[in-house]
């Protein structure tokens, strides 16, 4: 079956610095994808559109844009709802990096931050016994698995807020790689890894918006790696950053006070010295009722269960192993699976498809009712096909 | 010329990669060519695994994957080739364990390795179901650590052979236009499979086979072309790849009633058998009006979602994402697809071709190590193994040698074609007869061969040849990206692939591993065709000829599993 898309391409040529929307309608198999879409478009209607593409199954990383102004992978996207919708979606390249051609952007500076957080294991002294493998459970690899699972496809820096107000800032991408070495077992340069990514342009800089995370068609999560890098870095008392100051102040002051003091926040996190110099700001908003007075600090009325909340947090797993994946995160790892029924209720379900059997075994209910065929399950026009004869 | 390096490598996955390490390692200054960026490579969307024995699970041996990969290959392997690969495997695998790779691990923190097709042990190390993308994200890392050059979206178009030696590559500059001359004193071809030919297939856009005809029309050898290997598990409607490690995790194949139907083709083995008999018997499925819509299903279910969730969380993304069902509550609709070119450009055990200076390793080769039937879980250790073999004899030959020599008239040669190809106004646009290609290719050349068909095929080839020939039209004038040119180079290339396919397999009377004739030679003939076809490209056709394989110790047996 045949539908019809309508897509809306930006054009762009960086010689001529050309730039035009252009509208295209075509006739696409139902369960085509956005890159399929585009397939259709350069092969039959305009040979001169370009894109990047190859695995055409979420792999490789190629065709990483944007529909609508949110960063896709082309072959992720299936096409058949916006199509149904009568929506005409507008095709872009992706944001934060210079565009090449229509599609296409240079990538030399994503893959120049990929290159600047040393991505690749620097083992320490521990060798492997006897020249084999190293020994380490599945448990700790697991620490890492959400990282590993990164294919460089740009979709998290193409939609990161941080690196549009700072283009050097180290981004999404290239710090997730970094959590991936920083928390293998393996690696032996743990502590150097994490005074760097604390520097300029580092972890701090991330303005938690969340939308690399919403965007990563791999469920990475960069940041929930970019926190374990904070988390970890505290621990091991890397904490001069303005950013880590920041944080520690939120800290304090929830186990103190019970509520955040935010008077003391600008001090706690810039120091005296230039807090001082922000005198002026800060009367301006006094003024206005901004700021609450600090004397007598405010405390909560159940500063008592903040305060055990907080000592609860001191027990359990420290640094990157004590930050919990939000319920998005795990819910997206199982794709939204509770896995509550047994196998038997999952055989019986309405409509389920028949249960599995031997050749020499008498097929579960296959006369009639469940596990017989119905005319859905074959293609329109034929005859449901005959059960076959026995075994052998 | 654009520069030189004393190794060029062309491609960048898996053998690419590893080949261009190992060159650096041994002291060659390296220089890599790839048409993608090298994480986009296809070897990155292998899933289940890479067979070596270590025996981690269960005892094995290195002469146990030997004897299953002999027979594995339906006896056409070079068993010295076999032996070679099957012993240095683990070590190999060690070495990129050791290099960061993230391998899934047993309770005791050794590699685990799980059960896969007709191997006698549980064999296949692997991470989860992203194996090719750990490989290549590992692969990748070294390259960076060692700062090889690589030069990306460069599309290597032909070889340059001088003075009886390969001296060098022409590429197409994809990012900035532009013809590039690349010279090198010794090159390394590792540009993968050619599954592009088949309208359904695994392989991605990029696997057009691009090193193996560049071989080709430099008068090299081919060898083996016959034997395409399709794998079982292909998700309908689009091909997409669902890996062995899902049957090798427990799942079932089905007919249409529910019946696992590999009971009655493979009783020991059932849906581990190899994988040249599962395609077929679910061809046979089909054939008989036991499929559904000309699928037979794959049914996870009773693994549980804990397991499909852990182990094959890839196989349940692309299961949810293509054909929108969920393995934890519904089987998934699966049928043969093209996905392995066991044949290739002929190789020694270093990779060395018959041309002075040029080496293949990994799926462009064939060494060979798979004959007519590949196991799963043999290509990535391939690549690995033999990629590490010819980066190193690649970089000790051009270590010995200094000259580099690429006559300026080969790059106007090409500058020239490359132009009149651009500027051609008459014909069609090349997608027509892609698709044509791929249709006819899979209707004619598939899982089974009938005389008849392959005759009709190479007509078929013949004529769409010829409308390539009169002209195809490349509405894209300009420089930058021009992905339309590359495209058009890429069709002229399998045209000429797909005739040497053909020539070999209608002349194979026999079947044999991934070549099955039911209708006419149901049997293997190892009186007659115990031997490796060999195509070569002569007067703007393929010729064919045969040379034997070699042999160590392990006679031919009947095949059962």
């Amino acid at each position: 079956m045949a539908m019809q898309v309508g897509l809306k391409v930006w054009r762009y040529n960086s010689r001529s610095g050309e730039r035009e929307l252009q509208e295209y309608e075509i006739s696409a198999p139902e369960e085509a994808t956005l890159l399929d879409c585009l397939d259709i478009v350069k092969d039959q209607h305009d040979g001169t559109l370009a894109y990047r593409k190859s695995c055409r199954m979420m792999i490789c990383g190629s065709c990483g844009m944007r529909m609508d102004g949110a960063a896709v992978l082309a072959c992720k996207t299936r096409m058949y709802d916006v199509a149904q919708a009568g929506h005409v979606p507008v095709i872009s390249a992706m944001g934060n990096l210079p565009i090449v051609k229509d599609l296409v952007v240079d990538m030399e500076p994503f893959w120049e931050k990929f290159r600047s957080v040393d991505p690749f294991l620097q083992p320490g002294y521990d060798e492997p016994p006897d020249g084999k493998e190293y020994r380490i459970s599945q448990q700790r690899m697991n620490v890492i698995h959400k990282e590993a699972l990164c294919i460089n496809c740009g979709c998290c820096v193409s939609e990161c807020n941080a690196m549009e107000a700072d283009p050097l800032f180290t981004g999404p991408q290239a710090l997730a790689k970094a959590m991936r070495f920083v928390g293998d077992p393996r690696d032996g340069n743990k502590i150097a890894r994490l005074e760097k990514l604390n520097g300029e342009h580092g972890i701090w800089e991330c303005t938690r918006c969340y939308f690399c995370n919403e965007r990563c068609p791999k469920g990475v999560d960069p940041r929930d790696a970019i926190a374990k890098l904070g988390a970890e870095s505290m621990h091991e008392g890397i904490d001069r950053d303005m950013g880590a100051k920041h944080a520690r102040w939120f800290v304090v002051s929830a186990k103190t006070t019970g509520w955040l003091r935010e008077t003391e926040l600008v001090p706690k996190t810039q120091g005296i010295v230039s807090a001082i110099k922000q005198t002026r700001f800060a009367l301006d908003l006094a003024r206005k009722g901004k700021v609450p007075p600090p004397f007598p600090p405010h405390v909560a009325k159940d500063v008592k269960e903040s305060r055990r909340l907080h000592d609860l947090t001191q027990h359990g797993p420290q640094g990157f192993m004590g930050i919990v994946q939000g319920e998005r995160a795990l819910a997206r790892l199982a794709h939204g699976h509770t896995g509550e029924e047994t196998l038997e209720e999952i055989y019986d379900r309405p409509g389920a498809f028949h249960r599995p059997y031997l050749p020499d075994e008498v097929p579960a209910g296959s006369e009639g009712g469940q596990g017989s065929l119905t005319q859905a399950d074959v293609t329109p026009g034929e005859k449901p096909t005959k059960k076959p004869g026995g075994g052998a | 010329m654009e520069s030189t390096h004393d190794v060029l490598v062309v491609g960048a996955g898996c053998a690419g990669m590893r080949a261009a390490i190992e060159a650096h390692d041994a002291g060659a200054n390296v220089g890599v060519i790839s048409k993608l960026h090298p994480t986009r490579s296809h070897s990155g969307a292998a899933e289940g695994g890479i067979n070596a024995a270590l025996g981690n699970v269960k005892e094995d041996s290195p002469e146990i994957h030997t004897f299953d990969t002999v027979k594995g290959s339906d006896y056409l392997g070079d068993q010295d080739a076999i032996e070679i690969f099957c012993r240095e495997a683990p070590a190999d695998i060690y070495q990129l364990e050791n290099w960061g790779a993230f391998f899934s691990r047993l309770d005791d923190g050794r590699l685990a390795q799980r059960p896969f097709g007709a191997a006698g042990s549980p064999r296949t190390v692997y991470a989860a179901d992203i194996t090719g993308h750990v490989l290549i994200q590992v692969l990748y890392e070294q390259l960076v650590k060692r700062d090889i050059a690589v030069y990306e979206e460069y599309f290597a178009w032909k070889l340059v052979e001088n003075d009886d030696r390969c001296q060098g590559v022409i590429c197409w500059d994809l990012l900035n236009g532009g013809v590039k001359t690349l010279g090198g004193k010794t090159v390394v071809l590792a540009t993968g499979g050619q599954g592009r030919i088949y309208r359904t297939t695994t392989n991605a856009y990029a696997c057009t086979g691009d090193g193996t005809a560049m071989a080709l029309h430099l008068g090299l050898p081919l060898k083996d072309m016959e034997f395409m290997q399709f794998h079982p598990t292909t998700l309908y409607p689009t091909g997409i790849l669902l890996t062995e490690g899902c049957r090798g995790e427990g799942a079932y194949l089905i007919n249409s009633e529910g019946e696992r139907f590999m009971k009655r083709y493979a009783p020991n083995a059932m849906e581990l058998a190899s994988r040249d008999v599962v395609s077929r018997s679910e061809q046979t499925e089909i054939d008989e009006g036991r499929g559904i819509n000309g699928s037979v299903l794959l049914d996870m279910r009773h693994l549980g979602a804990e397991r499909i969730i852990e182990r094959l969380p890839g196989s349940r993304e692309l299961s949810m994402t293509f054909a929108g069902i969920d393995p934890i509550y519904d089987p998934v609709p699966v049928r043969p697809g093209a996905h392995y070119h066991m044949g290739g450009v002929e190789t020694g055990n270093d990779g060395e071709t018959e041309l002075t200076g040029l080496y293949a390793a990994g799926e462009v080769a064939c060494v060979s190590v798979h004959g007519a039937n590949r196991l799963g879980g043999n290509s990535l250790m391939e690549t690995i193994t033999f990629g590490r073999r010819s980066g190193r004899a690649a970089a000790e030959w051009a270590l010995s040698h200094t000259t580099i020599d690429v006559p300026r008239s080969v790059e106007a040669d090409a500058e020239r074609e490359l132009r009149s190809l651009l500027d051609n106004a008459e014909g069609e646009r090349p997608w027509q007869i892609r698709n044509d290609l791929g249709t006819s290719m899979l209707e004619n050349f598939g899982v089974f061969r009938r005389e008849e068909q392959m005759a009709r095929q190479i007509e078929i080839i013949e004529e769409l040849r010829e409308r390539y020939e009169r002209g195809v039209v490349i509405e894209d004038k300009g420089d930058i990206f021009n992905s339309d040119l590359v495209q058009a180079i890429e069709l002229g290339n399998m045209l000429d692939l797909a005739a040497c396919m053909l020539q070999a397999g209608i002349a194979r009377k026999e079947s044999r591993g991934a070549h099955a004739r039911p209708y006419d030679y149901p049997e293997r003939d190892d009186v007659n065709f115990m031997k490796h076809s060999i195509s070569r490209w002569v007067n703007g056709g393929p010729e064919l000829s045969y040379s034997p394989v070699r042999y160590t110790k392990y006679d031919p047996m009947e095949r059962t599993y």
